[in-house]
């Protein structure tokens, strides 16, 4: 494949008046780990949420694997990219191990014993295998997040999307969650990163994408962001952080 | 300090004041226990006929009307909570047309009373027919379940949509994400744990009902009530039937309350109290401090 392997073109959304996403073009490559920071309500999450089509947009087009997004079955389109969320949403009604083998059972109709297995695997991938039978209330929330990644990867899907997944957790467990993520990293898996963690923006990126006020001002080499900013949004940003 | 002291003085002025009601809540509760039993007490040993309430005439038809309720409340139980689930869903239905007919519907049976709605099916139905065309011969029994179906349906269809609504949005969305279509995270995520949310108002409402059955006498169903109304105008004695109508409307109501908190209790999932968390909760190890709020 020579294109990328997802494409934001020139991406416009409003929730009613209020316009959140002005002309936005992203793209990032098979094996790219890209992380979108900026200051809250920029529309970093929005841009997400606009990938799989949780929030659908008014101008533009955004592209997997040259397909668009807008025009594809969404059912479709949204196995193939998986999401993770703030708030984890784990099923509660159902056990970590079911939680991960559902919508391989259902959606991909693969057979229960199987999907059990791989979820399985999966568990033991995000280091929770004693945990398969346990339900999510039982779960600490880093241990629930990991079970959230384990459940979007269970669908195998091209892309990961991760919406500050560790905003909601005790400082102390957001060491576990970051792990795991940098080990998809390593495994070459593509993803789309929303954080506020600028170490680990740093440690995990290839690519950072700065926004501000529904617009991209910044795409830089991770290094080259966090040395010298090319540009001053991106220099009063970082300084504010420090 | 003087405000220190005065804090602390008030403080131990309030737990006096805390032990005081308590203590005053006692003896308004004990006083009246004692009263209700005592009055309680005076009708069983003056008033009721021992003699007529053990007599076998008085306990076949009170057995005969027991189990026809049973069966009528068996029948509409499952029709009318059946009928709510597909109310609630066409509540929250995407379609316009579907919400609105399903509103409508909820407006109707919840804002008439269920008296006259027993008489709109018992009364007014039949004449929609020609004389004699009707086709039920004894028509009270299915208009009563007819009609508790259609009332009751009506408050657990808002049961079930109340449920549906409190679970997180985030749920349909996390389903959605994974691929499933709407239906599918519907059935397999969001009604479940709205049929948790659910669970006690739906039984409440089902408890309700059971005591719905007692209007069925003005409809000529041979029901529990109509046997008072029966054995009072016979034998001038209201009070040792009565104890007959109490004994068997508590033996049914509290059937259904265990019921219901069986139920309930099956579908605690994940808190410690709950039989599923209880199980899960052996192979956690050092993870007491579950549950993390987010």
């Amino acid at each position: 494949m020579t294109g990328p392997l997802v494409e934001f073109d020139g991406v416009d959304k409003s929730f009613g008046e209020t316009q959140v996403l002005y002309d936005v073009d992203l793209s990032v490559d098979e094996g790219e780990v890209v992380v979108v920071i900026g200051p809250s309500g920029s529309g970093k999450s929005t841009l997400l949420r606009c990938a799989n089509r949780l929030e659908e947009i008014q101008g533009g087009d955004i592209r997997l694997d040259g397909r668009s997004v807008i025009e594809t079955d969404v059912n479709e389109i949204r196995q193939q990219i998986g999401m993770v969320f703030q708030s984890f949403n784990l099923f509660p009604h159902k056990t970590a191990l079911e939680n991960v083998a559902l919508a391989p059972e259902k959606v991909k109709g693969v057979p229960e014993a199987e999907a059990k297995e791989a979820a399985a695997d999966l568990l033991d991938r995000v280091g929770l295998a004693d945990q398969a039978e346990s339900y999510p209330g039982a779960l600490s929330g880093g241990q629930q997040q990991r079970v959230a990644i384990a459940r979007a990867l269970a669908m195998e899907p091209k892309v990961m999307l991760f919406d500050e997944v560790t905003s909601a957790l005790d400082p102390e467990l957001v060491g576990e969650v970051l792990d795991v993520i940098e080990g998809l990293a390593a495994d070459g898996m593509t993803m789309v990163l929303v954080t506020h963690e600028m170490g680990f923006a740093r440690e995990v990126g290839d690519r950072i994408v700065l926004m501000a006020d529904g617009r991209v001002v910044e795409r830089s080499e991770t290094q080259s962001f966090f040395e010298e900013p090319s540009t001053e949004r991106g220099q009063q940003f970082l300084s504010r952080l420090l | 300090m003087a405000t220190q002291t005065e804090s602390e003085s008030s403080g131990g002025g309030v737990l006096m004041r805390d032990r005081l009601v308590k203590r005053a809540g006692e003896v308004a509760a004990g006083g009246f226990m004692l009263a209700i039993g005592g009055l309680l007490v005076w009708i069983l040993s003056t008033q009721v006929n021992y003699e007529l309430l053990a007599s076998p005439l008085i306990a076949r038809r009170f057995a005969e009307a027991f189990f026809l309720v049973v069966q009528i409340v068996v029948i509409s139980s499952l029709l009318s909570v059946s009928l709510g689930v597909l109310v609630g869903l066409g509540r929250i239905s995407t379609s316009n047309v579907t919400g609105r007919i399903a509103k409508g519907y909820v407006e109707f049976f919840r804002g008439t009373p269920l008296l006259f709605q027993l008489f709109v099916i018992y009364f007014g139905v039949p004449r929609l027919w020609a004389t004699g065309e009707f086709p039920f011969s004894d028509w009270a029994i299915p208009a009563a379940i007819i009609g508790l179906t259609l009332n009751h349906g009506a408050y657990v269809g808002e049961a079930i949509r109340g449920g549906i609504d409190a679970v997180p949005d985030g749920q349909m969305e996390a389903a959605r994400s994974l691929g499933m279509s709407r239906v599918m995270a519907l059935r397999e995520v969001v009604l479940p744990q709205a049929w948790r949310n659910a669970l006690a108002a739906i039984g409440n409402d089902q408890i309700i009902l059971v005591k719905d059955t007692s209007l069925l006498t003005v409809i000529a169903v041979p029901e529990i009530m109509s046997v008072f109304r029966n054995i009072n105008s016979n034998q001038l004695d209201p009070w040792t039937p009565l104890v007959w109508v109490c004994v068997l409307y508590l033996a049914i109501t509290m059937s259904m309350s265990q019921l219901v908190n069986g139920l309930e209790r099956r579908s605690d999932w994940g808190s410690d109290s709950g039989m599923f968390g209880r199980l899960s909760g052996l192979g956690s190890g050092g993870d007491a401090d579950g549950g993390e709020e987010s």
